[in-house]
């Protein structure tokens, strides 16, 4: 089973994937973490992920490029946090797919969703304010709008969290 | 409490006021009402503003939320829902759209009811 978990920055969007990942794995649950650690705030902000989730038993994983080549153990529950870096790190890293971020993107997920028994992605809503970007930019939002849309087409259920709040929308 | 919660220009205030009938005097601002405002009167409009003006004057957000919930336990509180952009390029902005997005996390737990508005349209998305 896929979820796509959706919400905006500080929505409360990651505690509620994970409260759902330990619902559905209890004992079993692998966390693909996709943040390169890149200064300081970054830093900063992984170690508060670690932190919330310290008590709930995630086994993780670094994955910061080339999802489709990861291979987990059998039975799981994976969460994946979240699509946003990893199409980033896709697009802009040294070791990234680049031109071919869509494709890349789309084979890593189904390799995840082959080996888990449920696959939680968290997605950032990064489309609803200004329009004064770079081209880079504007094409970073363009390839993430295209990733969420597939996303949601193969998921079993979509999430939208808004203040901590899940709004079923599909 | 009540949090009505949407992006900006989507008509929050008009749904408050036709929801509630609250009166337009009855209104405050988060740009520049006061602490005694917010434990008396019934609406506050632009409450990411006051998070804004807290914030920058390095106040205990949570501590002065813990006292307008005891002291004006029905006070509605419209907010713009920041977050879903691109990361801002500011540190200050980055931050003060995280603290805003906290804050409305927790209003929204202790909230009896919390709508999202798009388009002038409401959406009841918790009610005790």
């Amino acid at each position: 089973m896929v979820t796509v978990v959706i919400g905006g920055s500080s929505s409360g969007k990651s505690e509620y994937a994970e409260n759902l990942a330990v619902q559905l794995g209890q004992d079993n649950l692998i966390y693909i973490a996709t943040m390169e650690p890149f200064g300081e705030e970054s830093k900063l902000r992984i170690k508060k992920h670690q932190a919330m989730r310290s008590s709930k038993n995630f086994k993780t994983i670094e994955c910061f490029t080339g999802l489709d080549k990861l291979l987990l153990s059998a039975g799981n529950t994976v969460l994946l946090e979240c699509m946003s870096n990893l199409a980033a790190n896709e697009m802009f890293s040294s070791s990234g797919a680049k031109d071919n971020v869509f494709a890349a993107i789309q084979k890593g997920i189904m390799n995840l969703s082959k080996q888990a028994n449920h696959l939680i992605i968290v997605t950032n809503n990064v489309f609803e304010d200004g329009c004064n970007y770079s081209n880079e930019t504007l094409e970073y939002i363009k390839l993430l709008g295209h990733i969420n849309q597939w996303m949601a087409s193969i998921a079993d259920q979509v999430i939208e969290v808004i203040h901590g709040i899940p709004v079923v929308i599909k | 409490m009540v949090l009505i919660t949407g992006g900006a220009f989507q008509g929050k205030l008009e749904y408050t006021l036709n929801l509630t009938g609250i009166l337009k005097e009855d209104i405050m601002d988060g740009e520049n009402c006061t602490m005694e405002d917010l434990l008396n009167r019934p609406l506050v409009n632009h409450f990411h503003l006051w998070i804004d003006r807290m914030f920058r004057g390095d106040r205990d957000i949570y501590e002065l939320m813990d006292l307008i919930q005891t002291e004006n336990p029905d006070l509605i509180i419209i907010v713009d829902e920041l977050g879903c952009g691109i990361v801002p390029m500011d540190p200050y902005d980055r931050e003060y759209r995280e603290v805003t997005g906290r804050v409305c996390c927790e209003i929204a737990k202790i909230a009896k009811e919390v709508h999202r508005v798009t388009c002038g349209i409401g959406m009841v998305i918790k009610h005790d």
